[in-house]
């Protein structure tokens, strides 16, 4: 027998999921980085044209702001989200029967999809009908009701606020598995010795959570580096372009001009971006030696 | 008052009773073990005492004061669990100043006092290693040692060696003892197994199903068990319970008819004058049972040997005989082989009579 027959029967056992990954992943990536070379229009035509699309993103000043405004909304939401998550989940990871439930409502939005919600959201804060501006005014917190769309810094808010309602729980329940997952004993040892509710949070049972607040927070600002849909349904990149996100830039590049070639150097310079700084990310977190 | 007490505690788990009123005074500085079958209810009346597990009803003393609803960290007691609970984040280090960081105890004075923790507990040379590079015996060690640096007025161990192997249990059984002797703390320990009560402790609670079973010293529990549960619990071999029927009774002496074979006279602790004729058990040790020639005079009963263990220095020998199989274990080297016919001669003043009740009459 052959020494690496072995190898080769464990190649063949892997290939129908190289064969999925290599048709689903690599060649449609192919295929875009091969458009991003081109002057391709969503009408067709084109030819290839090296770097170009590169070149004139690197002096469009559109894309850089849109890449600035949506590092701007991954940095907001990011901590709103894991903060907020974790103490929801402090909140409810009890297996009282309440708990269960608050758990399960607050998960619920999760299962809408996003495109749903800010809809629902553009209603609720809309400036005429909207429930928000009503509350608020009655609650005399302003005087008139405001026109949350037509200001960057209020849509983005808005924004930041509906995305939180839909995906917090999405957190809450990792960090409330990783939490019911501490030994009982290590909490009561803790209590003995004296430590105080939030000495028990920040000393114990922050530290035994790390794991799973890392993988959220990965998946969170890819998403939020990804973010289209809530901006292209509440604010539609406006007032202006100052609520483009790097999709919405790519989308309307590709779609609404029909600069597919440009378009897609766009996407492919956002997919190195997201995967360098996950890539970052995990090298950095990733859990040293013996706990 | 004595340094903890615990009167007339009652512990329901939604409807069911798992501790059923126990009475409870422990003196300083005594060892004292809780001993009972899996599930009696040790660990709850532990927790009970640490403030882990709230009483349903009852009350709880330590050092004179009554904690029965103060926080565990006020209760001036430090717990061992069974499992460690070792904060696996931390070093050792950290995981035995822990109490003292959040207390917020000055920096050097709590370095030095868990230096000098470590030292007593021989830990220095891995003050700087987490849990999980431990052994178990090691990791034994930091769960002391971080109940002993907070000096407490009592110490609570819930089954704290029972995740040890043999020989490092009984290492460990040595160090506590040790370590018990110099601090002269109060100490409750928690065990199933009845040989680290009878080692360990000076006053042993045996708990059957939530009530106490009997209080005691080792040496009264094994000589005077108050009842079949105990007599049962203490001793290893297993004592041999046989059936037997009350004859008469002369003094406190009782004379009974062991099924299927002779009879003896044993010796009863008092209470006996009304006694009706009737079924009674007879309890007798392993060690207290002498084989002899089937023909003697002495001999009680007879049997044929099933099974010789030679444990090298005692002999184990199981024998069937009319009232059923008894266990009989002599620390001589006997000649006796599988499958003889022997007599047996019943030490009867070791021997125990219960009645009905299972009382030891
Ligand atoms: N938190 C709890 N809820 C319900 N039942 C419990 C709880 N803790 C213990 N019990 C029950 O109480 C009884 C005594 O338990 P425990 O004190 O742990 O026994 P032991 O330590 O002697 O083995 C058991 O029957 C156990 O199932
Ligand atoms: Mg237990």
């Amino acid at each position: 027998m052959k020494p690496n027959r072995a190898g080769l029967v464990g190649l063949l056992y892997a290939m129908p999921a190289l064969l999925f990954v290599a048709a689903l992943v690599i060649y449609p990536l192919g295929q875009l980085f091969y458009t991003s070379l081109t002057s391709t229009s969503l009408l067709g035509g084109g030819k290839f044209i090296g770097l170009g699309n590169y070149e004139k993103a690197f002096n469009d000043s559109t894309f850089w702001s849109a890449l600035g405004f949506t590092l701007k909304y991954t940095l907001f939401i990011t901590p709103v989200l894991m903060g907020g998550g974790f103490l929801l989940a402090l909140l409810t990871w009890q297996n009282t029967r309440l708990k269960q439930f608050t758990r399960g409502v607050i998960f619920m939005p999760w299962v809408i999809g996003l495109a749903t919600s800010s809809l629902l959201w553009y209603w609720l804060f809309d400036h005429r009908v909207g429930p928000i501006n009503k509350i608020l005014v009655d609650l005399n917190l302003i005087e008139a009701p405001l026109a949350w769309f037509t200001d960057a810094e209020l849509g983005l808010w808005a924004v930041i606020i509906s995305v939180t309602w839909k995906v917090i729980g999405f957190g809450t329940i990792l960090f409330v598995a990783a939490i019911q997952s501490i030994d009982g004993e290590i909490t009561e040892a803790s209590m003995i010795d004296g430590a105080s509710y939030w000495q028990r949070v920040r000393r114990i049972i922050l530290p035994l959570s790390t794991r799973s607040i890392l993988l959220t927070t990965l998946i969170s600002v890819v998403g939020s580096m990804v973010a289209f849909d809530q901006f292209y349904i509440m604010t539609q990149g406006g007032p202006k372009t100052d609520t483009f996100t790097s999709v919405y830039w790519m989308y309307q590049n590709s779609f609404i001009y029909f600069k597919l070639g440009y378009g897609s150097a766009l996407a492919i310079i956002l997919t190195v971006i997201i995967f360098i700084g996950a890539a970052t990310q995990v090298a950095l977190t990733r859990p040293r030696g013996t706990e | 008052m004595q340094h903890v007490e615990i009167e007339n505690v009652h512990k329901s788990f939604g409807s069911v009773e798992v501790i059923k009123g126990i009475d409870l005074s422990v003196a300083k500085g005594q060892f004292c073990a809780l001993l009972g079958p899996s599930g009696c209810g040790k660990s709850t009346l532990l927790r009970m005492i640490a403030g882990l597990e709230a009483v349903s009803s009852g009350k709880v003393f330590v050092n004179g004061a009554d904690v029965t609803n103060t926080h565990p960290a006020k209760r001036q007691i430090a717990m061992v669990f069974q499992s460690y609970a070792l904060y696996p984040h931390m070093t050792v280090r950290q995981n035995i100043s822990f109490s003292l960081d959040v207390a917020g105890r000055p920096k050097p004075e709590a370095a030095q006092r868990t230096e000098e923790v470590a030292r007593i507990l021989q830990l220095t040379d891995f003050l700087d290693r987490k849990p999980a590079q431990l052994s178990g015996g090691q990791r034994q060690r930091v769960a002391i040692g971080r109940a002993l640096v907070r000096s407490p007025e009592v110490f609570l161990f819930d089954e704290p060696l029972s995740n040890l192997d043999a020989m490092l249990r009984v290492q460990m059984r040595f160090e506590l003892a040790k370590l018990h002797e110099e601090l002269a703390t109060t100490m409750i320990y928690v065990t199933h197994d009845q040989i680290e009560a009878m080692t360990l402790a000076s006053k042993i609670v045996v708990l059957d199903a939530g009530t106490i079973s009997q209080v005691g010293t080792p040496l009264e529990l094994y000589n005077q068990p108050a009842n079949k549960f105990v007599a049962g619990f203490i001793g290893s071999p297993q004592m041999n319970f046989l059936k037997g029927r009350m004859e008469t009774v002369a003094g406190r002496e009782v004379r009974l008819e062991l099924a299927g074979s002779g009879s003896v006279a044993i010796l009863a602790r008092g209470g006996v004058e009304d006694l009706k004729p009737g079924e009674l058990e007879i309890g007798i040790r392993p060690e207290h049972i002498r084989p002899c020639n089937p023909g003697d005079a002495e001999a009680n009963l007879s049997g044929r040997v099933e099974l010789v263990e030679h444990l090298g220095n005692s002999t184990v020998l199981y024998v069937s005989t009319g009232s059923g199989r008894l266990v009989v274990q002599r620390s001589d080297d006997l000649s006796i082989r599988t499958g003889d016919t022997i007599g047996l001669a019943v030490d009867a003043s070791r021997a125990h009579v219960f009645g009905a009740d299972q009382r030891a009459i």
